[in-house]
């Protein structure tokens, strides 16, 4: 009866049927994982399971598209822009290792000639090689606190406790930033970690700079950083590739809505499309996404609690403003712009590989920009003609995503923890509970919160999965 | 003395331009605007860094939102803020994004922060396009809402302001009362807004969204 409401309605259903369901023990419905999500994460996972030779699973997602927070515009002739999560930088092997063995290629972020500073009516140009020109010596003290902060579990920090009670604000408070850079530190802390510095842990953002060998270069700059690299076709393409090898194992518009009896030997998941039952669950969406689900027992309190809590509210809004040609790159600018007070945090050159066309992509603040896409437009592209010539005000295409309003199904575009989040709520992250076990890039013992991370958890639910099979077989 | 301060900064001008060539005066007017808007900032909002940096990221700068879908917090009572930010940490009002949020302020912070709100300058929505029909009818339909939202519903008190609230905004609260996935506690809210049609929300939303802000608040506030 389940099995029949859960492929019902669905056109790969009579496909579906045949590679899902390889009964076990005689409950012919009953599948050996269902996996929630998929993103880059859950469908890691999947692709494991089904080159391990498992082959009773289902990746439920809520949308009609794979992906998660990677999503390519299409921007005509096979040329895209992203507006979701988009680069990778060294040590992020994971997903490196997954676009090789995808057949996705890589080239650099377009970074030569100078960047344009805008305050109020003043402009500057200056050619920052790369880089966001950081106080190294700040730097240099956030590196050293980095290092015992490990960066999959923060809260196991000899000192976690008393970094933790601290904002980075607090912190940078007591460094004496001179009033002219404090623009600078709200910027970076904003776009690496997610939040203003007042609003951010400083236990949770030197867990992040841990991730970057506790080098505060490699995550917040261009060259040799987190921000170095780019997937031909956009970042989507990865998620895009494993869907087509997983094709029958896709369940898509299908949100969870609500999980039952997953402390026993078999759980139902509750969607839009039937009931799905299952031995193990993978849940590949963050604790907010999670916070979202009726579970039936309750959870532990301590998850409960850590879900209710997990921040949601970073502020994802990104623009894309499409060109002829990236006619900046003519004048020696590399069409980056960075806008002290906003209303655009940070534009850049994101056209792709070949430049036949020119893409400026825009971090903005969400409630400073009109959301008519008209007076958007009008907004930003008088912002770059000031930054970088009158050819911005003749655009060809604009396109916008605000993670938090689009859809349900994202919230947030990464987790900034808050102050004394960690060390209260931290343990809950990893534990299974019962058979559910939890996955997503914020689950990540390394780079957690972005694309390598998913990739890295994706792997690791799969062990997770395969052992405790195994271990009950 | 004049001459002194003129002498001392032709030098540093002509240091700074040996260092950065012609760029030197865009240099020194980038440096000042930055240096005048922390002064701004600090004389409004107290020491840097500050809580209210990340509000004004979604609710716009200095909390007058131009985005129709999040909402202004400028100019509105700072009872009416507070008692939301209680609501949002304690789970009377539900949203997955300030239900966090406000479980990270104390009371010390929702005070502050409402003050401070409460205290900028709310505009009027002129980046919202309003159906002319459809304002005429959310004219007509709200005429009783004055009572508690004051004659130009600027609010005050527990009651907010709409005039100039983004469309988008208004309608969803609209809608979130008629179905009860919001509660006012007066109860007041839900019974209004339930008694009205879908196209009566869009009309009532319309209209007050192009509602005129009145310039004189505090006037407003002491009228009703
Ligand atoms: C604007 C932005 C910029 C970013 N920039 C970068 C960057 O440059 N580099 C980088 O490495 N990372 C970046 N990131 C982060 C990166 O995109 C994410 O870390 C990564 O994509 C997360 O993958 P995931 O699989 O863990 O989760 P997700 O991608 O969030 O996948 C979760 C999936 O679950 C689905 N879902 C949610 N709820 C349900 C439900 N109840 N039932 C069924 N399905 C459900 C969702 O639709 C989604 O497809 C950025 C993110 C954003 C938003
Ligand atoms: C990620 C975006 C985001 C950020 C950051 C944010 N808010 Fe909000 N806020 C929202 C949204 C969305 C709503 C509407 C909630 C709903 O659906 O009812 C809202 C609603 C509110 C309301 C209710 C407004 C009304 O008219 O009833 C208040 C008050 C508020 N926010 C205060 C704040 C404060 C204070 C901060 C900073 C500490 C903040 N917000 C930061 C998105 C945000
Ligand atoms: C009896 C008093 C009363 C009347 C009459 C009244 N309101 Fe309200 N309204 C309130 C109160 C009180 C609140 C805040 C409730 C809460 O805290 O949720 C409110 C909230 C709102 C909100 C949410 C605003 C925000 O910022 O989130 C909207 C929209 C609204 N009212 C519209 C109307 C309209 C339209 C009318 C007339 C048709 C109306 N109200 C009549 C008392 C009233």
């Amino acid at each position: 009866m389940a099995g029949a409401s859960m492929i019902g309605g669905l056109g790969l259903a009579a496909r579906a049927q045949s590679a899902v369901t390889k009964p076990r023990d005689g409950a012919a419905d009953v599948l050996d994982v269902a996996i929630v999500g998929a993103g880059l994460a859950g469908l890691t996972t999947a692709r494991d399971l089904n080159r391990a030779g498992c082959q009773s699973f289902v990746v439920l997602e809520a949308r009609d598209r794979v992906g998660g927070r990677t999503f390519n515009h299409d921007l005509g002739d096979g040329r895209v822009s992203e507006a979701g999560g988009q680069w990778i930088g060294p040590g992020q092997t994971a997903v490196v290792d997954l676009a090789r063995e995808l057949e996705v290629d890589t080239f650099p972020t377009y970074y030569a000639g100078k960047t344009v500073f805008l305050a109020g009516d003043a402009r500057l140009a200056v050619d920052l090689h790369g880089t966001f020109g950081t106080d190294e010596k700040i730097a240099a003290k956030l590196n050293a606190l980095a290092r015992d902060v490990p960066s999959g579990a923060p809260w196991l920090a000899p000192n976690a406790a008393e970094l933790d009670a601290l904002s980075v604000g607090d912190w940078l408070a007591q460094q004496a930033i001179a009033p002219a850079d404090r623009v600078g530190w709200d910027a970076t802390v904003l776009l690496s970690g997610g939040a203003t510095p007042a609003q951010m842990g400083l236990l949770h953002f030197l867990s992040m700079v841990n991730s970057a060998h506790s080098d505060y270069a490699q995550l917040d700059s261009i060259k040799d950083s987190a921000q170095e690299t780019r997937f031909v076709g956009g970042s989507q393409i990865l998620s895009i590739k494993m869907a087509k090898e997983l094709d029958a194992h896709l369940r898509m518009t299908c949100p969870v809505r609500a999980i039952t009896d997953w402390d026993g030997e078999v759980v139902s998941l509750h969607t839009d499309r039937g009931v799905v039952r299952a031995r193990r669950v993978v849940m590949a969406i963050h604790p907010a996404l999670c916070n979202r689900i009726d579970f039936s027992p309750n959870l532990p309190n301590e998850r409960a609690m850590l879900q209710r809590h997990w921040p949601a509210y970073t502020p994802g809004r990104k623009t894309a403003m499409v060109y002829a040609r990236p006619f900046w790159r003519d004048k020696g600018l590399n069409g980056h712009v960075l806008q002290a007070g906003g209303p655009v945090l940070w534009a850049y050159d994101n056209s792709p590989p070949d430049a036949a066309i020119g893409v400026i992509n825009s971090f903005i603040q969400n409630g400073a920009v009109p959301s008519d896409p008209e007076l958007a437009t009008r907004m930003l592209t008088a912002i770059y003609a000031r930054a970088l010539g009158d050819d911005a005000l003749t655009p060809q295409q604009y396109h916008d995503v605000d993670w938090g309003t689009c859809d349900t199904w994202t919230l947030t575009c990464v987790a900034a923890i808050p102050p004394r989040f960690w060390t209260t709520y931290g343990k809950a992250l990893h534990p299974p509970c019962g058979r559910l076990i939890w996955s997503g890039t914020e689950t990540a013992d390394i780079w957690a919160g972005y694309m390598d991370g998913a990739v890295r958890a994706g792997h690791r639910s799969a062990l997770q999965v395969l052992n405790s099979l195994g271990a009950h077989a | 003395m004049t001459r002194r301060i003129v002498i001392g900064v032709v030098v540093v001008v002509s240091v700074v331009a040996i260092v950065l060539g012609p760029q030197a005066f865009d240099y020194l007017r980038f440096e000042r605007n930055l240096a005048d808007a922390a002064k701004a900032s600090e004389a409004d909002g107290g020491a840097w860094p500050q809580r209210a940096d990340e509000c004004t990221l979604c609710h716009g700068h200095q909390g007058d939102s131009v985005n129709q879908v999040y909402a202004d917090l400028a100019g509105q009572p700072a009872e009416y803020l507070a008692a939301q930010l209680h609501a949002f940490a304690d789970g009377h009002r539900a949203s997955p994004f300030m239900a966090p949020l406000a479980m990270t302020l104390n009371d010390g912070d929702v005070d502050r922060l409402s003050a401070h709100f409460a205290r900028q300058t709310a505009t009027n929505n002129d980046t919202f396009a309003p159906d002319a029909a459809l304002s005429a009818q959310g004219k007509h339909l709200s005429g009783s809402c004055a009572a508690c939202h004051g004659d130009r519903f600027m609010g005050r008190d527990r009651n907010p302001r709409l005039a100039g609230q983004g469309y988008d905004y208004l309608l969803a609260q609209m809608n979130a009362y008629a179905d009860n996935t919001r509660s006012d506690p007066t109860g007041a809210m839900n019974a209004l807004a339930a008694a009205l049609s879908d196209v009566d929300r869009r009309a009532v939303a319309t209209y007050l969204a192009s509602y005129p802000v009145a310039e004189n608040v505090e006037g407003d506030h002491e009228s009703n």
